[in-house]
């Protein structure tokens, strides 16, 4: 029995915001990343089989709006402050993929209260001079696939990438970029000032990642396990940028347990 | 109507298996491939192209702004006007034009361009254009913003041209407490201004409505140029007066010889290399840089654009060229500006590898055989509808 869920609007301080909710049991906030996976999707019906999922639309994905009040991710974040605070969330997991893990690890660094643990995957956010992120802003569609998936063939590319011009998605795909664009063109995806912050993460906190990321090299995976206070790292074989696209099933998996398990203890997070 | 030799200097020594080996001519094209020795050649001959123009009778010349390229090698066209205000005496010097959003803070151009037009006497026409698509690219300013930087700018140096200073300017992309720029214009109230445009109706109606005057961007389809004059007639009617025809300018590739034969022997390969190697990587659209609706219109017109063309055929039945003899150029030409109603023809002489003999045949030709008839019989139609 396929778990549903539904979707509503909201107005978060002006902005029309689009949020879809699902499932049963406590709280999980699922940030989209830049391919705005609002809508809902496999890997949010396994994630919640244990969990009440909240999927938002950053403002200009999808049917979201506002994003002329949106000059830089700083904006973004207190969007999420306005929207978490609306929703009465409070101390909840939030699970971030790409552009979603980088502002999910913005938000715990201006409001370490409102978040519990953080799943970061495929995470942008920081640069690393020696891996640099690939350019995700070109036009082709079938570049844009091969360079954001391992196996380009695979069942979650048509969740996502639209097949061409004519796709009735393609209004969608192009507001999603200038969405991306507007708090990610310049700097380039990522904040200079981060890395500063990341000692003040203190949640437990689980860094996936695909081993064969084009776009974000799994180096930047390696170095955020290594500088968040309480991460471990787990990485997929032959997978992508688009873990959670590539792997469904496996994410959301790997997200469950990590949010089911005791942590008091020391075994799951080093 | 008046007549104007356009030039984009572009690099005319890419390798033979360029197209094999790279995507774009632009923003990733390795500036290995430029040769500075080669660039002092071609840089002092095209400017001579251009002064040839003003002794063979044009009314002005052209140049324009593009970066990290091989299409055209004038990142600082204004370094080139000034070179032109000094080397010529009666023509006008268009700067079609300076890519605002990249100029900081924009009352630079304000400067730069209030320097031409003082120096030539009052010659300058001022370009003011959003920059390509490329461009954002290459320059990392985020194109969302795009549309918002030119029209604060625009505002900006035409404010800094008529306003007395020193005043204050509190805008969303740039804050300045003393505009006050040395020198000002010498026309008044200030030069004339074109905009560039590829028909997206936000630009159509801000043309229409400030009076300035449209320039319809090349390498598309003869229709594609009709509809947008249309529209932009139609845009000036919404706002209570009739385009004048000198609002409007076509810009188009030109190749003249003595026949119809001759010319496309001659002239061939050189559109060729052109379309199959600099036209590469142009049409980039980066996210926000227009409207997502325009985006998706404008991505399925592309059939009709110039590099997407093979034959030359298509190139001739979409008049995306226009070449032959003299009385083949000037019919069809006089036929082309009827259609449209437009004051200005901005020919581009020069294209791809064409060489300097051609080149300097070409103009010369048009200048003596067709130029005049043109000038004195034609009379660009208004279209009604």
């Amino acid at each position: 029995m396929p778990i549903t869920a539904e979707t509503r609007f909201l107005d978060v301080a002006g902005k029309k915001t689009q949020l879809t909710v699902g499932g049963s049991g406590p709280p999980l906030l699922y940030l989209h990343s830049a391919a705005g996976e609002a809508d809902w999707l496999p890997f949010h019906e396994v994630l919640a089989e244990n969990h009440t999922v909240y999927v938002p639309a950053h403002p200009g994905f999808v049917l979201s709006e506002g994003l002329d009040q949106i000059q830089d991710m700083q904006d973004l974040v207190w969007h999420y402050v306005d929207l978490l605070k609306m929703l009465g969330l409070a101390n909840v997991p939030v699970a971030g993929f790409s552009l979603g893990a980088w502002l999910a690890m913005e938000l715990a660094v201006i409001r370490p209260e409102m978040i519990s643990r953080l799943v970061l995957a495929d995470a942008a956010g920081i640069r690393l001079p020696d891996a640099p992120m690939a350019e995700l802003f070109i036009d082709d569609l079938q570049n844009t696939k091969k360079l954001l998936f391992f196996n380009a063939e695979c069942e979650g590319v048509s969740w996502v990438v639209p097949d061409s011009y004519e796709d009735t998605r393609m209004l969608m795909w192009l507001r999603a970029r200038e969405a991306t664009a507007r708090v990610g063109w310049n700097p380039y995806l990522h904040n200079p000032r981060l890395p500063g912050h990341l000692h003040r993460i203190g949640c437990p906190t689980l860094v996936l990642w695909g081993r064969e990321d084009r776009l974000i090299p799994l180096a930047h995976g390696e170095y955020l396990a290594e500088h968040l206070p309480h991460a471990k790292l787990v990485t997929f074989e032959n997978c992508g940028h688009m873990l959670p696209f590539e792997r469904p099933r496996e994410f959301a998996v790997a997200t469950r347990d990590f949010l089911a398990a005791d942590l008091t203890g020391n075994e799951a997070v080093s | 109507m008046k007549f104007f030799a356009f030039h984009l200097m572009p690099w005319d020594r890419l390798p033979h298996d360029f197209g094999q080996h790279h995507e774009s001519a632009w923003t990733w094209v390795p500036n290995s491939l430029y040769d500075p020795a080669h660039g002092n050649e071609l840089y002092n001959r095209y400017l001579d192209e251009l002064v040839l123009a003003e002794e063979l009778g044009f009314d002005g010349v052209c140049v324009n702004e593009h970066h990290q390229n091989a299409y055209g090698n004038m990142p600082s066209p204004n370094l080139m006007a000034a070179i032109l205000a000094r080397q010529t005496e009666r023509i006008k010097i268009a700067v079609i034009g300076n890519a605002l959003p990249f100029y900081n803070p924009p009352t630079r151009v304000a400067e730069e361009f209030a320097m031409i037009d003082v120096i030539s006497g009052g010659r300058l026409i001022a370009g003011m254009v959003v920059g390509g698509g490329p461009e954002y690219y290459s320059f990392s300013v985020n194109p969302t913003h795009a549309r918002s930087m030119y029209n604060e700018a625009l505002d900006l140096v035409l404010e800094a041209w008529t306003r007395p200073g020193p005043f204050e300017h509190y805008g969303q992309h740039w804050k300045l407490k003393y505009v006050n720029p040395w020198p000002v214009p010498l026309q008044k109230p200030h030069p004339p201004v074109w905009v560039p445009g590829a028909g997206s109706q936000e630009t159509i109606d801000m043309v229409a409505e400030r009076r300035f005057a449209y320039m319809g961007i090349p390498y598309f389809h003869f229709d594609f140029f009709k509809r947008n004059f249309d529209s932009f007639r139609e845009a000036c009617q919404k706002q209570g007066y009739t385009a004048n025809e000198e609002q409007m300018g076509w810009l188009v590739p030109i190749y003249v010889a003595e026949t119809d034969e001759q010319a496309w022997a001659e002239y061939e390969a050189h559109l060729w290399y052109f379309v199959n190697n600099l036209l590469k990587g142009l049409v980039i659209f980066p996210p926000g840089y227009t409207s997502a609706r325009s985006l998706a219109r404008i991505n399925r017109a592309l059939d009709r654009f110039l590099g997407n063309v093979e034959t030359r055929r298509e190139i001739e039945e979409g008049k995306y060229a226009i070449v032959g003899s003299p009385a083949t150029v000037r019919d069809q030409m006089a036929d082309c500006i009827g259609q449209l109603g437009v004051g200005n023809i901005l020919g581009l002489f020069q294209l791809g590898t064409l060489p300097e003999d051609l080149t300097r045949k070409n103009m010369t030709l048009f200048a003596e055989q067709v130029l005049p008839e043109l000038r004195s019989s034609v009379r660009p139609v208004m279209n009604t509808n």
